[in-house]
């Protein structure tokens, strides 16, 4: 039963770094063939394609803090072993991981999509850069909040 | 490739068209060296020193551009769409030639019409019509030349084949827009027919052409049938706006009613004509990966192409720039 709780937990830690890095990747791909698409017509918008295509890669990231968390709060990390827990508390930490994993993946995607219309938009007006930031990161309040309610969650998790 | 990089490519693209105070200024030229200097500073510049004129640079620029997105357009089929009536334009003009010559007339041949704009090689397409081995020729063009010879022979009408050549365009360019599956380019299809039908009708109406006999000038797959614009020519044309008012198309004829000039009329319905047609695809222009985009930008630039062709002939005539600017099309 220790075992189980363990690889629960660590499967949650696993699905929260790769479904967000997943989603971050297709986002970033996405904005990025926009991002080439303008760039081949006016190479000068690379600067302002460049943060536009990097606006999807923060759900990537928000995945592995969370991640660290996990491995953190199982005593993984500090080469003291393993501590001890139960199927109810591995599924509890499995179950803190899903919404920075499952937001994370979808809306960086949409962020990408977002981020393209965007960069798009610069290419015609490149005065609206500002405007042009706002609108996806819009998209990112989401991935903030689904990371809030991660670190929380965790928080209150008692292990050990 | 996806439909991001090329939409983004042709938002970059979309800077370089001609914009309304560059017409503005066109027309303003005192002169046609003026103009001429003038697009040189264009995109145009490149074809203007190597053409004998203005007319063939600004095919060359269109030339150019299709392939230049033959290049990165993921369904090569969008840009057959926008080519293909240049083709069917080119097998008009070879094929008329070629009655006249037939019939005795000396100078019948006009290889100065054909448009270097379609998809075949427009040598292979003269020396396939003329040696009449049309058999290799897509788009059902090996079946449609010969059936035009046929009528020819039963009709000696060049008008009759000419509307048989149209009626197979609009087949080939349906189906190529069905065999894409992409329901805006199919729909465009489908108004682009009840616009050339349309047209026809207003032409066919200042004619007094009775509906009854007016049903072979009218093309089937649009949206609206054939039958239903034939009886348009029974109506005065004053209604034909209210009488078309459950298809979005009928408000394009509004510029009808406003003229009482007939030359300028026609023109107005022409030019509402085709701005509708680019105006039912501008929602595309919300979409960061329509494919519709680039139909909308080549219709664009054909638009340009014919309003630069409007201003530089304006100019070099010396004709009235007011007349001259209400043929410009706005979109």
């Amino acid at each position: 039963m220790e075992l189980l709780g363990l690889s629960l937990a660590l499967i949650g830690a696993a699905l929260a770094a790769a479904l967000s890095g997943i989603g971050s990747a297709i986002g970033i791909g996405i904005a990025g063939g926009s991002a080439a698409g303008v760039m081949t017509e006016d190479p000068d918008k690379f600067g302002s394609c460049l943060i536009l295509q990097a606006l999807p890669g923060t759900q990537g990231i928000y995945g592995l803090l969370i991640a660290f968390f996990v491995l953190n709060k199982l005593g993984l990390l500090g080469g003291a072993g393993a501590v001890a827990l139960n199927w109810n508390q591995g599924l509890q930490i499995f179950a803190a991981c899903l919404p920075i994993a499952i937001v994370g993946w979808i809306s960086a995607i949409w962020q990408g999509r977002t981020s393209a219309a965007s960069i798009q938009m610069i290419s015609k007006k490149p005065e609206a850069m500002g405007k042009a930031i706002i609108l996806p990161a819009m998209v990112e309040t989401y991935a903030v909040l689904a990371l809030l309610t991660s670190i929380l969650m965790l928080m209150g998790i008692q292990v050990g | 490739m996806s439909y991001v990089y090329t939409v983004a490519r042709l938002r970059g693209m979309e800077n370089n068209i001609l914009d309304t105070n560059f017409f503005s200024r066109l027309m303003d030229s005192q002169n046609l060296d003026d103009a001429l200097k003038s697009l040189g500073e264009t995109s145009y510049a490149q074809w203007l020193s190597q053409s004998q004129s203005f007319d063939k640079a600004i095919d060359s620029e269109i030339l150019a551009t299709c392939k230049e997105l033959e290049s990165f357009v993921p369904d090569k089929e969008l840009l057959t769409i926008f080519r293909l009536p240049y083709d069917f334009h080119n097998v008009k003009v070879l094929l008329k030639g070629l009655f006249k010559v037939r019939s005795g007339e000396s100078e019948g041949r006009r290889y100065d019409l054909i448009s270097k704009l379609g998809t075949i090689d427009t040598d292979e397409l003269t020396e396939a019509i003329e040696t009449e081995e049309v058999g290799f020729l897509p788009y059902g063009l090996n079946d449609l030349i010969p059936e035009c010879w046929r009528l020819w022979e039963q009709t000696k009408s060049a008008q009759t084949v000419e509307l048989l050549i149209d009626d197979k365009m609009f087949a080939a360019m349906l189906k190529v827009a069905e065999d894409l599956n992409i329901p805006d380019v199919t729909q465009w299809v489908k108004f682009k027919i009840d616009a050339e039908n349309l047209r026809s009708a207003v032409r066919l109406a200042r004619m007094k052409y009775e509906s009854s006999k007016a049903l072979n000038f009218f093309h089937s797959g649009g949206t609206i049938r054939p039958d239903d614009v034939a009886k348009l020519l029974n109506e005065p044309q004053e209604t034909w706006t209210r009488l078309l008012s459950h298809t979005d198309i009928g408000a394009a004829l509004n510029a009808m009613q406003d003229n009482s000039d007939i030359k300028i009329s026609l023109s107005e319905v022409s030019k509402a004509l085709d701005g509708y047609l680019i105006k039912v695809l501008e929602h595309a222009k919300y979409s960061m990966d329509a494919p519709a985009n680039v139909l909308l930008y080549l219709l664009t630039k054909e638009t340009e192409a014919r309003n630069l062709r409007v201003a530089l002939v304006c100019v070099a005539g010396g004709l009235d720039r007011e007349f001259g600017r209400r043929l410009l099309s706005n979109a």
